[in-house]
């Protein structure tokens, strides 16, 4: 009646767009409009208000309250309604959509209407909506439409069938043989014989053994089928055949080659290619030359197609390609990497990761440097224009290292940003780790210069971004946050200074550099997040005797230490900080003077003001180190205060606490790198009980401790730890066990000067610096013109001396040597990259030839101490997996509950969108008269049974459910009805009634229930499992006895209910 | 196969939006809203392929464990292309074509300039309709079923008329602009995969 103040769809998307600002509000009312409107009696407003919806639905507005009223309007007359609900049923029906089992009769009727419009609808819907139970019912109404007499109706059941077939296998077994008939047959409309071709080829990957028998067919098609769109899909089928048929080969060389050097379409070309590296056609095989012939023409065509000028789009896919050739021929990606690198540094991301991927596998000694200059400039380009970006908000300038680069003329500025816009975390994250991987793979296997590396990784901590807050929305199981990279970069640093003794002294310094930049550049307010500190202040503390400056370190760390937040950091700078002080104020020779009193009395006051806070943190770890550090410098400062300082008679020594016990505690063995999982193998002594009490009477030991327990302050910080969550911290990093490697490697030093423009210039200052310090001494070194003073070698001091300053030792002139040809001949046979590489070569120093990389240790029955490659955890450093360790356990273990036949919502947490098609592989598609075919039938007879049975179940149930909601809704009426609830509600209760009386009521029905593989719902499976257990009988008696005396009436109602019509076919709706 | 079809304009609205698979509409939109992110992020020359979305990249790196046959069930592809104030996104497996892709969508948009005579987006809004069983026409259950124009116009016709755009919404409104239409050409882009 009302219908005249009712907004059709036009309105309503009028009036969202006059509606901007307050949309929401909008929408709310056009919502509450919808609700009331859609249980009108008038069909044209009911429909009018599910298309309104359904256009909600699209901007993200549930309707799944209203998939009742969907299912009214599919079942309108009128063709122009009728097609609304069809769309709202593909667009809002879900899993859990449980009315879907009242469509059945609807959708049987439609599919055997008259008219091919209405008959499109529910094959085009059927696919969105299918279950395994609604398959099997409508399988045999769907079939009789691949001989219809419209090709778009024939074209659209054959798609249709085979997403029938992946929720329902048996479909695909009695519709294929008709489809291919359909293919067979020449005269068959070409739109219907491409569609069939797109399912075959979907199903071609699946279970190749079955379609080679269509081979010939194919390639008649391939060869006069005239349409690139079916040539693509046929190619990429064939590629699917080949492996098995190697047959095949020769014959589709012809006329793919012809294709590749014919077709104008250049994506039917790249199927070409595509298919011919796919379908290993490259494979060696015994016409040589032919496929030689072939790969040259691919490889040249891919390489067009990447080179510069090209089409991103190409581009891209040239690119996939050849992530496919990697595989199996790697030497003619290679022969590429020229092209490749220079997609690097395209500005498209796409491409980027692409051709990283290639690159990661293309890396050696040879071009590690060069490549990793690469990422590094992008970074660093990145970086800088973020910090750009910052300072023209803040207006202020914190960058000072790339003052070179950046320009104080704004139009410049801008220029270099649009140059290098910032990349997006995610990528920079991801950049960085393949840089740490490239270099340490194999235990730094392609490494040639570790000072360059430890350059790398000081820039690299720079640039890391910081780590994500971890997101609440995201549940945990499908994204794990990755974890913090600046820490990785920090690990490597560590692992680094651990493993490899030549170039510790130059990571010890790099790792002091880190953490006096981080405590002056970081504002005093702010906590210091990067977690490149904890593994960094781990190197300074255990190689303390190596840093230029321990005093300023251990002022450094004293600085930070208050702004730190993760407790693991906390407890590691912790240590680092006894550590630092031992080397500072123990040194045991040195005279007790009033002064170093004075000093040391000082520092240690400085280490307990900062320490003490940290007897009370709760996080055990902190706490424990706190405690004792603090206790134990108290006691030296008493005995330090004690000793009377030594004056010009008196000698006094220092305090032994202070020079003796504190040292000791941390000069033991020298720590190594041990293998992941080694741990394991560690022997468990025999007289170790784990089970015994520490002490014996622990109980009234705690009693006592909680008596004692201050209050107040410390509690509350008890309270947040033990009752908030923990911070997502990483736990992975024990000092340098996480790595995994090969046997020691030999490795040469070179130098690439040429590549330094990605480090900031005071790194580039520093390690000039370093060099020439190591060089000084260094006879065969002949440092540049423009520095050598000539006043720096030994050997000039000492001619000086003997001399007498009269002769001027640098005047004399030095016939150059020819170093370049002296290093040649040192030489087994340098290569050609070798050689050009030494173009730019210093000579190297003799300490360094020969760097030795320490494997990490394992206990014996692991292959000797070379190879940690067989402990248990191989994988466990590189990071990408390690990230990904927890989510492949968790992937493994739901696919193998999935494979046992569970939750289909587990499958999709498991892989978004993804359309499960692993149900085909049980099946054949074998003729009937195949040996086996016979002996399977019993099995399948039994399981169709089982099926069966369960199918009658579910209806029967969702009868007795769809009768219970037209009870209630006929006593509730007139309550004012909110949609989401009533659903909620209506769902509530039908199971638990369902629970209650379908004892009797599905017992009637069920036989087996189990061992089959497709199930719809594992709930509703484990009710009646249930049942019928209890139940246990055919009969209704079994079942009651178990229910409560007042609702026996009910069930004994229901139940004769369902047996008047006892077929199972569902009500009409 | 196709795992799904999106429409949407220059501000993230969806205009279509079709999952060949069953997904939560909040899932749907996070994914929709990622996909943006990414696609207005593009610097001019890229190519019309994106970067899995962290939804879509999370599910696949949870499936590296199973076989490469595996993988050929899970999405992998999203290609995109823009045309005036609109962008359409197909989300897909290995199994299909990507170029040949970008050529179904250039389909998609020909046929919709052809039942609208001149697309714009404000066809698009108010005839989403249509938009549906355009592409109902071109792709079922994730496969494709026709890629001839025509045929995919005589299909839509036979669904009943196509309305015309609402007279006095005009071109003017919301400077939707210059149309699809202007933007078919896309020099160069165009494949002849047909």
């Amino acid at each position: 009646m009302p219908s005249r103040f009712e907004k059709s769809l036009y309105d309503l998307i009028r009036g969202l767009r006059n509606h901007k600002g307050n949309e929401k509000e909008y929408i709310q009312n056009c919502l509450k409009e919808c609700r009331s409107e859609i249980r009108s009696q008038d069909m044209d407003v009911k429909a009018t208000a599910l298309l309104k919806l359904v256009y909600l639905e699209m901007v993200g507005h549930d309707m799944s309250w209203a998939s009742f009223h969907v299912l009214e309007v599919m079942a309108s007359q009128k063709y122009h309604q009728k097609r609304v609900g069809y769309l709202a049923a593909v667009q809002s029906f879900r899993p859990d959509t449980d009315v879907l089992m009242m469509a059945t009769n609807l959708l049987k009727k439609d599919l055997g209407a008259s008219l091919p419009t209405v008959i499109s609808l529910p094959i085009a819907a059927l696919p969105h909506i299918v279950t395994p139970s609604l398959a099997m019912s409508l399988l045999g109404d769907l079939l009789p439409r691949l001989s219809h007499s419209h090709a778009a109706i024939r074209k659209k059941t054959v798609v249709t069938l085979y997403r029938l077939a992946l929720v329902y296998p048996e479909a695909l077994r009695a519709a294929w043989p008709k489809i291919k008939e359909r293919l067979m047959d020449g005269d068959e409309d070409s739109s219907v014989t491409a569609a069939i071709v797109n399912v075959v080829c979907e199903l071609g990957w699946r279970r190749p053994h079955d379609f080679l028998p269509l081979a010939p067919r194919l390639f008649e098609l391939l060869v006069d089928g005239g349409n690139n769109w079916m040539a693509i899909k046929l190619i990429k089928l064939f590629a699917t055949l080949t492996p098995l048929e190697p047959r095949l080969v020769r014959k589709l060389l012809p006329p793919l080659t012809n294709l590749i050097r014919t077709t104008p379409a250049m994506s039917l070309l790249y199927e070409c290619i595509n298919g011919i590296i796919q379908g290993g056609i490259l494979g060696d095989g015994e016409d040589f030359s032919a496929r030689e012939e072939i790969a040259s023409l691919c490889v040249n065509k891919l390489r067009g197609m990447v080179s510069v000028n090209s089409d991103p789009n190409l581009k891209y896919v040239a690119l996939l390609a050849f992530n496919r050739i990697v595989v199996t021929h790697p030497f003619l990606v290679a022969q590429q990497e020229d092209v490749i690198l220079e997609c690097i540094d395209s500005e498209d991301i796409t491409i980027r990761i692409k051709a990283l991927d290639l690159v990661q596998g293309m890396v050696g000694s040879d071009n590690l440097v060069s490549i990793v200059g690469r990422l590094m400039r992008q970074l660093k380009a990145s970086s800088a224009a973020l910090s750009e970006q910052k300072n023209g908000l803040e207006s202020q300038d914190i960058e000072t290292d790339s003052s070179d680069e950046t320009s104080t003329d704004p139009r410049r500025r801008r220029k270099t940003q649009e140059r290098a816009p910032p990349l997006p975390d995610d990528y920079t994250v991801d950049v960085i780790g393949r840089i740490l991987r490239m270099c340490s793979q194999n235990n730094y296997a392609n490494m040639v210069d570790f000072d360059w590396y430890i350059d790398v990784l000081t820039q690299l901590v720079r640039i890391a971004p910081p780590p994500r807050a971890r997101d609440p929305d995201l549940d945990s199981s499908s994204t794990k946050l990755p974890s913090d990279i600046s820490e990785k970069v920090g690990d490597e640093i560590r692992n680094v200074a651990v493993k490899v003794k030549a170039i510790r002294s130059a990571a010890v310094r790099a790792a002091e550099l880190v953490i006096s930049r981080m405590s002056s550049e970081i504002s005093p307010s702010r906590p210091v997040v990067s977690g490149a500190l904890k593994p960094v202040a781990w190197v300074v503390g255990e190689y303390a005797f190596q840093l230029s400056s321990a005093d300023d370190a251990l002022r450094h760390l004293l600085d930070l230490v208050p702004r730190i937040e993760s407790p693991e950091v906390l407890a590691t700078c912790l240590q680092a900080i006894m550590k630092l002080f031992a080397c500072v104020a123990g040194d045991g020779q040195a005279l007790w003077t009033a002064e170093r009193k004075s000093s040391v009395s000082l520092l240690m006051a400085r280490v307990i003001h900062v320490l003490e806070p940290y007897a009370l943190h709760p996080y055990l770890e902190v706490q424990e180190r706190a405690v004792e550090f603090v206790e134990l410098l108290k006691l030296t400062a008493e005995a330090a205060a004690g000793q009377t300082a030594s004056t010009d008679e008196v000698q006094q020594d220092p305090p032994l606490l202070l020079t003796q016990a504190i040292r000791s505690l941390f000069s033991g063995w020298e720590l190594n790198s041990v293998a992941a999982g080694t741990q394991y193998n560690v022997p468990m002594p025999d007289d170790l009980d784990l089970d015994e009490p520490i002490h014996p009477n622990l109980d009234s030991l705690l009693a006592q401790a909680d008596s004692l327990m201050l209050p107040a302050l410390g509690e509350d910080e008890f309270e947040v730890y033990y009752n908030q969550k923990p911070p997502p911290t990483n736990m992975s990093s024990e000092p340098a066990i996480n790595r995994l490697m090969d046997a020691p490697e030999e490795v040469s030093g070179s130098y690439q000067h040429a590549e330094e423009s990605y480090l900031d210039p005071d790194i580039i200052a520093r390690r000039k610096a370093e060099r020439m310090e190591r060089y000084r001494d260094d006879p065969f070194y002949i440092p540049d013109s423009t520095r050598s003073g000539g006043t720096s070698t030994p050997i000039h001091n000492i001619l000086q001396k003997e001399n007498g300053p009269d002769l001027d030792i640098d005047s004399i002139p030095i016939m150059q040597l020819d170093l370049e040809k002296l290093s040649l001949s040192g030489r087994a046979t340098p290569t050609t990259a070798e050689k050009q590489q030494q173009q730019q070569q210093r000579p190297k120093s003799t300490p360094r030839q020969r760097i030795v990389v320490t494997a990490d240790e394992t206990l014996g029955g692991f292959g000797g101490s070379g190879s940690g490659r067989s402990t248990p955890r191989t994988m466990a450093y590189d990071s990408e997996h390690n990230n990904s360790a927890d989510n492949l356990a968790a992937g493994r273990s739901s696919s193998s509950t999935g494979k046992a036949g569970a939750i289909k919502k587990l499958k999709q947490q498991q892989a978004l969108l993804k359309v499960d098609s692993s149900n085909l592989n049980d099946l054949s598609l074998g003729d009937s008269d195949r040996p086996g075919a016979a002996g399977f039938d019993p099995e399948r007879q039994q399981r169709e049974e089982a099926e069966m049975a369960q199918a009658l179940r579910e209806v029967q149930r969702l009868r007795l459910e769809m009768q219970r909601a037209n009870e209630r809704i006929q006593v509730a009426q007139g309550v004012p009805v909110e949609g989401v609830p009533v659903v909620k509600k209506k769902k509530k209760k039908v199971k638990k009634e369902t629970e209650e009386g379908g004892g009797g009521g599905e017992a009637a029905g069920g036989e087996e229930g189990s061992g089959s593989g497709v199930k719809p719902k594992v709930k509703k499976k484990k009710t009646a499992a249930a049942s019928v257990a209890a139940g246990d009988g055919e009969g209704e008696g079994g079942g009651e006895p178990g229910v409560v005396k007042a609702k026996k009436k009910k069930v004994k109602k229901r139940v004769v209910q369902l047996d008047d019509d006892g077929g199972g076919d569902a009500p009409p709706v | 196969m196709i795992n799904a079809f999106l429409v949407f304009n220059g501000q993230g609205q969806p205009r279509l939006t079709k999952f060949y698979t069953q997904l939560d509409t909040s899932i749907q939109q996070r994914l929709i809203s990622e996909i943006f992110t990414l696609v207005s992020n593009r610097p001019p020359g890229s190519c019309n392929f994106l970067p899995l979305p962290p939804l879509l990249a999370a599910s696949s790196t949870s499936n590296t464990s199973s076989s490469a046959q595996e993988q050929n069930d899970v999405p992998s592809l999203v290609t995109y292309r823009n045309y005036a104030t609109l962008y359409f996104i197909i989300i897909s497996t290995s199994t299909e074509s990507p170029l040949a892709l970008i050529d179904l969508i250039q389909v998609y948009v020909e046929a919709l300039d052809r039942l609208f005579e001149n697309v714009c987006e404000l066809d698009l809004i108010f005839n989403f309709e249509t938009l549906h069983a355009t592409l109902g026409e071109m792709i079922v259950g994730g496969v494709v079923v026709e890629t001839n124009l025509e045929r995919i116009v005589a299909g839509v016709k036979a669904q009943g008329t196509v309305a015309k755009r609402p007279v006095n919404e005009g071109r003017t409104g919301g400077g939707i602009g210059s149309g699809l239409g202007a933007g078919l050409g896309m020099g160069g882009m165009v494949w002849h995969g047909r």
